[in-house]
Parts: C-alpha cells; sequence; structure tokens
C-alpha cells in the first residue's frame, strides 16, 4: 500500500508539481512577460499575455512535416527528450524548502540535466539534414561549451561556500543555509558568481544577443529550420521552460532564503522572483543589443563571464 | 475541449512567410512597417517566420515572373496545413503595369487558391493588417474543418 502511495507521489511530483503541469504554466507565462515587457520597451501594445499558450496550442494542431532526409525516429524523439529532461530537473530544484526529489549531489546531476536540452536539439537538428541547420548546430554547440565553464565555475564557488571545509552539492542544502545565515547574494565573496549567473542565463536560454544558433534573421531559427507542427511546439515549449528553470536556479542558488511554510504560497513568491529576473536578465539585455557573433559570443563568455566566476571561486576558496 | 482551444488559437498566433515573386519591393517594405511599433502587428500574434515549414500565412507580392514561378510553387508545396494564401498589391492580382511581358506569368490565382487578396500599389500598412486578420479568422475555420475531416476519416 506505501508502496502504491509512494508511486502516486512521484507521479504527481513529476506530472503536476512541481513536474509538467506546473513548469508548462510558468514557464509560458514568463515567456509572455518577457514578449510583453519587450514591447512596452520598444514602445509597442504587445501580444497578449498568454500569447505562447496561442502559440503552443496552434503548433499542436499544424500538420508535422518530416523531410525525406531526415532520420524519423531521433527528429521525433528529440524535442521529447529534452522535455522530459527538463521536467525532471524541475523536480530537482527546491522551491524554497520544499524539494520533491533530494539527494546529495543534486547539483552534479543538474550540470548535466540541464545539458540535454540542448543536445536534444543538437541532435534533433541534425537529424533533420537540413544545411542550414548544419551551421545552427555547431553554432549551439560552441554556446554550449561557451556558458557551461563559467556556469560549473559558480556551482563550485557556492557549493564551497555553503559546505564550508566540505563541498555542499545538494540544493536543498544550500538553502537550508541560506535560511540559516543570510541570501547568498548577501556574502560579498559570492557576488560575482551571481552577476555570473545572471549573465550565463541568457545563454543557456537563448534569448536574443546569445540567440547565434538560431538567428531567425540569417540562418532561419538554425536547427528548428525543418521542425514543423507538434515538435515544433516542444522545441518552443523547451526554450520557456528552461526560461523558468534557470531563473529558479539562480533564486534557489542566490536567494533562496525565503521560507513561508506553505508550498503553494512559496511556488507564487518563486514566480514573482523569476519573472523579475526574467525581465532583468533577458527582457532588459533583449531590447538594448544586437545578436554577437559565435565567436565574440565565445570570448565574452570564457574571458569576462569565466573570470567574474572564477574571481567569487577564488575568493571563497582562500574563506572570505 | 482541445479540439475548441487549438482552433481559437489558430486564429491568434497566425505566423506569417513572406515570398517575393519579383515584386519591385515597395510591398514588401509595407508588410514590414506593419510589424513596426507604429502599426504593431504583433498584438494580433502576427510573427514573421523565417521558413515555410514555420507558416500559417504565405504572403505573396510580385506578378510572378518565370525565374520565381518554380520557387513559389516549391515553397508552397513545404507548408504544413492549414494555411493560408495571402496576395499583397496588385501584381500577384492582375499583374499590374508588368501585365503583358514576356517573363510575366501570373496571375497567382492560375496556381493556387488565394484566401485573401489585398489591392493597392501599394496597399496601405492598415489594408494590409486587416487583410492579413481575415486570413486569421480563415486559418481558423479551415482548422476546424482538418479536425471534423480527421474525425470522419478515423469513425
Amino acid at each position: 500500500m506505501t508502496v502504491f502511495i509512494q508511486i502516486l507521489l512521484i507521479l504527481f511530483h513529476v506530472l503536476v508539481f512541481p513536474g509538467f503541469l506546473f513548469v508548462f504554466v510558468c514557464g509560458l507565462l514568463l515567456a509572455g512577460i518577457d514578449r510583453k515587457i519587450l514591447a512596452r520597451m520598444q514602445k509597442r501594445v504587445g501580444p497578449p499575455l498568454l500569447q505562447p499558450f496561442y502559440d503552443f496550442f496552434k503548433l499542436m494542431g499544424k500538420e508535422t512535416i518530416i523531410p525525406d532526409a531526415a532520420n524519423k525516429a531521433v527528429y521525433r524523439i528529440a524535442p521529447i527528450a529534452g522535455l522530459a529532461s527538463l521536467v525532471v530537473t524541475m523536480n530537482f530544484i527546491p522551491v524554497f524548502s520544499f524539494s520533491a526529489m533530494s539527494f546529495s549531489a543534486d547539483i552534479i546531476v543538474i550540470i548535466y540535466l540541464l545539458t540535454i536540452p540542448a543536445v536534444a536539439l543538437i541532435v534533433g537538428g541534425s537529424a533533420s539534414g537540413s544545411p542550414f541547420a548544419g551551421v545552427g548546430i555547431s553554432r549551439e554547440m560552441v554556446t554550449m561549451i561557451s556558458y557551461e565553464l563559467p556556469l560549473i565555475l559558480i556551482l563550485l564557488a557556492v557549493a564551497k561556500k555553503a559546505g564550508g571545509a566540505e563541498l555542499c552539492f545538494s540544493l536543498s542544502g544550500i538553502v537550508e543555509w541560506q535560511q540559516s545565515t543570510y541570501l547568498g547574494i548577501a556574502h560579498w565573496s559570492l557576488i560575482p558568481a551571481a552577476l555570473a549567473m545572471l549573465l550565463v542565463i541568457p545563454a543557456e536560454v537563448g534569448t536574443q544577443p546569445f540567440d547565434t544558433a538560431e538567428a531567425e534573421t540569417e540562418i532561419c531559427e538554425g536547427p528548428l529550420i525543418e521542425y514543423s507542427g507538434a515538435p515544433l511546439g516542444v522545441f518552443k515549449l523547451n526554450t520557456a521552460i528552461k526560461m523558468f528553470i534557470m531563473t529558479s536556479l539562480f533564486t534557489c542558488l542566490f536567494l533562496g532564503g525565503i521560507d513561508t511554510g506553505i508550498v503553494a504560497l512559496n511556488a507564487l513568491i518563486l514566480f514573482a522572483i523569476d519573472a523579475g529576473l526574467t525581465i532583468l536578465c533577458m527582457t532588459f539585455i533583449h531590447a538594448v543589443t544586437a545578436r554577437l557573433k559565435i565567436e565574440h559570443l565565445f570570448k565574452f563568455y570564457w574571458t569576462i563571464v569565466s573570470a567574474l566566476a572564477l574571481i567569487s571561486l577564488i575568493l571563497v576558496w582562500i574563506g572570505l | 475541449m482541445f479540439k475548441k482551444l487549438i482552433a481559437a488559437s489558430t486564429a491568434k498566433s497566425p505566423w506569417i512567410y513572406h515570398i517575393n515573386t519579383g515584386s519591385c519591393n515597395g510591398c514588401d517594405i509595407e508588410l514590414v512597417a506593419v510589424l513596426t511599433p507604429r502599426y504593431d502587428a504583433e498584438r494580433f500574434g502576427f510573427k514573421l517566420a523565417g521558413t515555410p515549414r514555420h507558416a500559417d500565412i504565405v504572403v505573396v507580392s510580385g506578378p510572378i515572373t518565370s525565374q520565381s514561378k518554380a520557387r513559389l510553387l516549391r515553397t508552397l508545396e513545404q507548408v504544413p496545413k492549414p494555411f493560408c494564401v495571402v496576395s499583397l498589391g496588385s501584381c500577384p492580382r492582375s499583374g499590374n503595369v508588368f501585365k503583358g511581358s514576356y517573363s510575366v506569368e501570373g496571375p497567382l490565382e492560375k496556381y493556387v487558391h488565394v484566401d485573401v487578396s489585398v489591392a493597392g500599389c501599394t496597399p496601405k500598412p492598415e489594408a494590409v493588417i486587416e487583410g492579413l486578420y481575415t486570413a486569421a479568422q480563415i486559418l481558423k475555420e479551415k482548422r476546424k474543418a482538418m479536425a471534423g475531416k480527421k474525425e470522419v476519416a478515423e469513425s
């Protein structure tokens, strides 16, 4: 009986909260807020807040064309694999004090799980057999290499700061540490890491200045060029969910000290903070910058952003 | 429930793919003007798609020259259903001042069913928005018909 209840609980965690349904609604809402605020910054009325939902459901109703040159199985599975890994990632990220799945080293798991959506995009793009997709996936790979290094440095810095002598690789452990002392961002040695993380988020999600891989004006959305209908909808959903997951990860690492005791209220506060972060690190940057070339993107991440993360890591390591 | 949701969403998020078949660029500029902050077609969900695979509305401008005819037909074959075809300006409608030229193979109706035709040389952005909006409503009807057909085939 208890096993049965446990299975039901896991299913609930994966499908409803904090799994699929939760990230579906929050992710698409964040994408809607992003588009609306961006439009207001350009003095436009902008699309309705629910526009990403309309886009998603419209794409569900379209015909799915699979090109002759494509590898059919991989072409179909790639978007689903990306979505599944994102849903599982959200289970590891604590909603402040509530965590659906918590292990002693879930940061390591998250590092691996977060690469899967990007890899799914690369695999799906290469399976579609289009030369534009070929250019797109090579850029996507370079983007991945660019942001992975600073991301890992940031996570190491926070883990060292939270764990003291031993590294604390558990996200709920990091949140507990913040609740017992103060917010991660209030430790001054972690401020460079927080800045670096704010710059990693747009590259991980793939928004404007760092969307070289999906440049719709030059390579027609790169890896997504041959996709249509439902698989395209799932890829668009993945991007929106990544927005939510990356901002949630930031909240958990640097602003994790809030706990009202009620899970629903915690989730609401998490969403509000995420919306603020989305506007700060994605919409603002999107509105004021133009797309970078891929070599500039690589240079930017391996010099400035990595340096910020490294400064933080060194400060933490010498005990400040 | 989902069918209604999809049909309603189809009218609210039409993505445009624009193909120039020998146009003088006048209509193309007006189409882009529709997306600028002044007219802001994005409030109806319009978005310029980069590839025909993502398109819901195919906007054709220009009198269809011999060179562009094959490309036009190839592009139209690649658009996933349901989709609408909108002819922009007088050229795809009648050939305009290029009518009778040895290299013009229009009008567009010879090759594909045109759902909405926006006249003018060039049409005003307001007219373009109205045409595209009408096309979005037609798209919704097409989606409903498509869903109905599927049900018939299944039963």
